[in-house]
């Protein structure tokens, strides 16, 4: 006997291609990542014909599954939740103008947050936007909202969000072998068919389709309120204190109900919009306090008509900010239950054992650049040439842990380095600062957005230095291709790829050079060529793209050229590479005595030997020799 | 659905990015899986694998709640000392830290394993993993140690089995250093509690 254990976001890729999604799309990003090639996989072994795509951005995601559901077909597009921002033109206006075959849209909610910029909440945009949500609490119930949610899509000719977070991306449980049933309602005719009053509605046309969408919106909550997604557990349990609860959150509550020994009446809740209020009600009317546990954000809570005896993150009874983890559910449910006169357990924690441990002062492994990883060499000849005074904006990546390295300065949202170096080119200019502004940012992200704020640095005159780190991927979310790869998100030949210094140059920037971060006499040399560039009276916005493949993508390179070190008996532990250079494989002693490297985690890839100015770290053989 | 079942065991498997956490978490929940029980495993995904820490939660036969709470555990796997220490909290009164690496934990920290009841078994599974000629497989040469100790109550048979399920390849290097970890982790009980004549 063999169950299948699914993660997550393999569950909802097994979901979507069983209950026959025809387009899906993406854009990569924590936790969201695995779900397309869940989709490519599923597609091959189900022997599915299905078109799944890597997109340049989730704005583009979402508007090529959208044509597909107006073509009548079943479609998805998957993304991080910061990545529906990006989306949320064409969510807002779908919404409206409403689908033909299914769709689902899929943000991974990141509370923590873990691997975000925010905490942000999906579900609350898709209030502001009108889109219903559903919101699973385990791998098998995400893969089994997929057939319901296409279902409800297409009765209500409406987008339909379907809302995991992290904690469910990357669970992992068993799940059936067997294909859940295919649901009904299939397309009736797969076909675009012209349609002005929905797919070309002017704005008086636009206020019909809103009156309509909130109609909708109206029946499909009297429908959430039958739905077996929404349950009671634990009802035979009367009390004072009743709990309502979504996702990941109620297995939560339920695992600290346990340890604090009581048993609490719960409701679980898998549509919070549009709420089931009268569900809500009928529940809540039965206590004189109902607690409301939910991530990230308030949303059930903020749709409850009357919130005088309910609590949650919106009056401080649960932290208004965070994931809720065992410890704090347990923490917020100990206080409020003992605070009814319930009798609970202490918390298992042992304080002292806990505090023990913060003493110590333990290293804390951050997270750091790999061994060999050309970003590396790229910052470290950037910070040595242009040093600590000059502004390094940054992006969103892997090189987003330049921060480490002081290399970068800022970082807001995809493709903000450019627009940010943009502007501090003139607010510099208005308050006479004239320190060196050198942007960074990654291939995938300089394709994903990073092109129109380029158009408009060249455009509007600014001046600064743009390193492209081109490592030939997207790195950091597991090596998806970008369009500037040669082949595609199932692994066949692209029919063409882009070239990103023909993109640079059709940009209008003069200046566009092409160079190996690892040379790094070559790269420093360029560097300053460029910032000259940026001086010259004739001169404008100067890019270098940074051209070496991640070494976890592609390691042949340095297969192909390795070069060993050692780290000399003169070393004095002065500290200089672990700080300015930070490869994991440089490793302090404890007694601060020396530097040894650790061979386990070195590649090979020589770069550091330009990180020890004193040249205690030198090849291999040189050493021998002398 | 939602069957909470009394026996629960949870088990926090914490190392660094590269150690095969994962793999290693992979193994032993396919496993449980296989002997029919129900399983949650939470995993460490995106930029803290990046060589930070990473840790894993794996629940066999329990609630569907993918975190364990810190006091909770039944069994933390160590891949590093330093992990271990990080972690220690997470373990339950009476449970058990098995830590790769003969490093003893910061002395601070004995009277509270102590006065808890936690017993902590020392291994040396990197160094085995060395002799074996696979640096990398130490996180399977844990796993053998961990299965002599009976610490999970998966037996060798059906960890062998799951290799020969999951690991492609590399089945036959994991084969030999889950065996060579088990073997040295029978010896070492021996070590320790020579068992009577008559019984050995």
């Amino acid at each position: 006997m063999s169950t299948q254990l699914l993660t997550g976001n393999d569950a909802i890729a097994l979901g979507l291609v069983e209950q026959g999604c025809r387009v899906a799309t993406a854009y990569p990003g924590t936790p969201s990542s695995e779900i397309l090639a869940g989709i490519i996989k599923y597609k091959k072994a189900l022997d599915k014909d299905l078109y799944a795509e890597w997109s340049v951005n989730e704005k583009v995601a979402f508007e090529v599954a959208l044509a597909a559901a107006w073509t009548g077909l079943r479609a998805a597009v998957a993304m991080k939740q910061v990545g529906l921002n990006v989306a949320s033109d064409p969510l807002f206006s779908a919404a409206y103008t409403g689908v033909k075959g299914g769709f689902i849209v899929i943000p991974a909610d990141d509370p923590g947050p873990h691997s975000s910029q925010t905490e942000q909440d999906s579900r609350l945009l898709a209030l502001t936007a009108k889109v219903p949500v559903f919101d699973p609490s385990t791998p098998a119930e995400a893969r089994e909202m997929i057939g319901d949610a296409f279902v409800l899509s297409e009765r209500f000719k409406i987008p339909v969000i379907l809302r995991p977070t992290t904690r469910l991306c990357h669970a992992v449980s068993p799940s059936a072998d067997a294909p859940a049933s295919s649901s009904d309602g299939k397309p009736v005719s797969p076909k675009f068919q012209k349609d002005p009053a929905h797919w070309t509605a002017t704005p008086k046309l636009r206020y019909k389709l809103h009156t309509e969408l909130n109609q909708k919106l109206i029946e499909i909550a009297a429908e959430f309120a039958n739905s077996k997604y929404n349950y009671i557990v634990n009802e035979d349990h009367g009390g004072e204190v009743g709990i309502i609860a979504s996702g990941v959150a109620f297995h939560t509550a339920r695992q600290a109900l346990l340890e604090l020994g009581v048993r609490v009446p719960m409701l679980k809740i898998g549509t919070p919009y549009p709420l089931p209020v009268n569900l809500i009600e009928a529940f809540s009317a039965r206590f004189a306090t109902v607690i409301v546990l939910e991530e990230p954000d308030a949303c059930i809570e903020l749709q409850i008509p009357n919130r005088q005896r309910v609590r949650g993150r919106l009056d401080g009874s649960v932290p208004n900010s965070g994931e809720l983890t065992p410890e704090v559910m347990f923490s917020v449910l100990s206080k409020s239950l003992s605070g009814v006169g319930m009798q609970v357990n202490p918390s298992p924690e042992d304080a002292d054992l806990s505090a023990a441990i913060k003493k110590l002062s333990l290293p804390a492994r951050r997270p750091r650049l790999c061994p060999g990883c050309s970003h590396r060499s790229a910052f470290y000849a950037m910070k040595q040439n242009f040093g600590p005074r000059a502004i390094y904006p940054g992006d969103i990546g892997c090189y987003t842990l330049g921060t480490n390295l002081r290399a970068v300065d800022t970082f807001v949202d995809m493709g903000a380095s450019i627009t940010m170096a943009n502007g501090f080119f003139q607010a510099n200019r208005l308050v006479g600062d004239d320190r060196a502004v050198i942007a960074t940012i990654g291939d995938s992200t300089f394709l994903h957005s990073g092109i129109p704020p380029l158009i408009n640095a060249v455009h509007t005159g600014a001046r600064f230095v743009l390193l492209i780190l081109d490592n030939h991927t997207t790195a950091m979310t597991g090596f998806q291709p970008t369009p500037a790869n040669d082949y595609l998100a199932d692994g066949s030949e692209a029919p063409r790829k882009v070239s990103i210094p023909d993109l640079v140059r059709a940009c209008g920037v003069e200046y566009v050079k092409v160079t190996d971060p690892y040379e790094q006499e070559d790269f420093t040399a360029i560097l300053n060529e460029a910032q000259a560039h940026t001086q010259a009276a004739d001169g404008g916005v100067a890019v270098i793209i940074a051209d070496r493949p991640c070494v976890l993508y592609d390691n042949d390179p340095i297969l192909e050229h390795p070069l060993p070190v050692v780290v000399t008996d003169e070393c004095d532990g002065c500290r200089f590479c672990t700080e300015a250079f930070e490869c994991p494989a440089l490793v302090l002693r404890a007694d601060g005595s020396r530097v040894d490297i650790d061979y386990k985690l070195c590649i090979d890839c020589g770069q550091c030997i330009d990180a020890c100015y004193k040249g205690f770290i030198v090849p291999k053989l040189a050493e021998m020799v002398g | 659905m939602n069957s909470l079942t009394a026996h629960e065991l949870k088990i926090v498997i914490a190392g660094i990015g590269g150690q095969g956490i994962v793999f290693l978490t992979r193994l032993l929940s396919q496993t449980a899986v296989n002997l029919g029980y129900p399983v949650v495993v939470s995993e460490t995904h995106g930029m803290s694998q990046r060589g930070g820490s990473v840790i894993s939660h794996l629940k066999i036969g329990g609630s569907e709640a993918p975190l364990i709470q810190r006091g909770s555990a039944d069994v933390l796997i160590a891949l590093d000392a330093n992990e271990a220490m990080q972690n220690l909290d997470f373990v339950r009164r009476g449970g058990t830290v098995f830590v790769s690496s003969n490093a003893e934990l910061h002395p601070d920290l004995l009277p509270h394993l102590e006065r808890l009841n936690i017993r902590t078994l020392h291994f040396p599974a990197s160094a085995i993993a060395v002799e074996l000629g696979s640096p990398e497989t130490a996180n399977i040469v844990m796993a053998g140690f961990v299965c002599a100790y009976d610490g999970l109550n998966l037996p060798l048979e059906d960890l062998q089995a799951t290799i020969k399920q999951i690991a492609g390849q590399r089945a036959e290097g994991n084969l030999k250093a889950l065996a060579a970890g088990f073997q040295a982790g029978k010896k070492k009980i021996e070590d320790a509690q020579p068992l009577p004549e008559n019984l050995r």
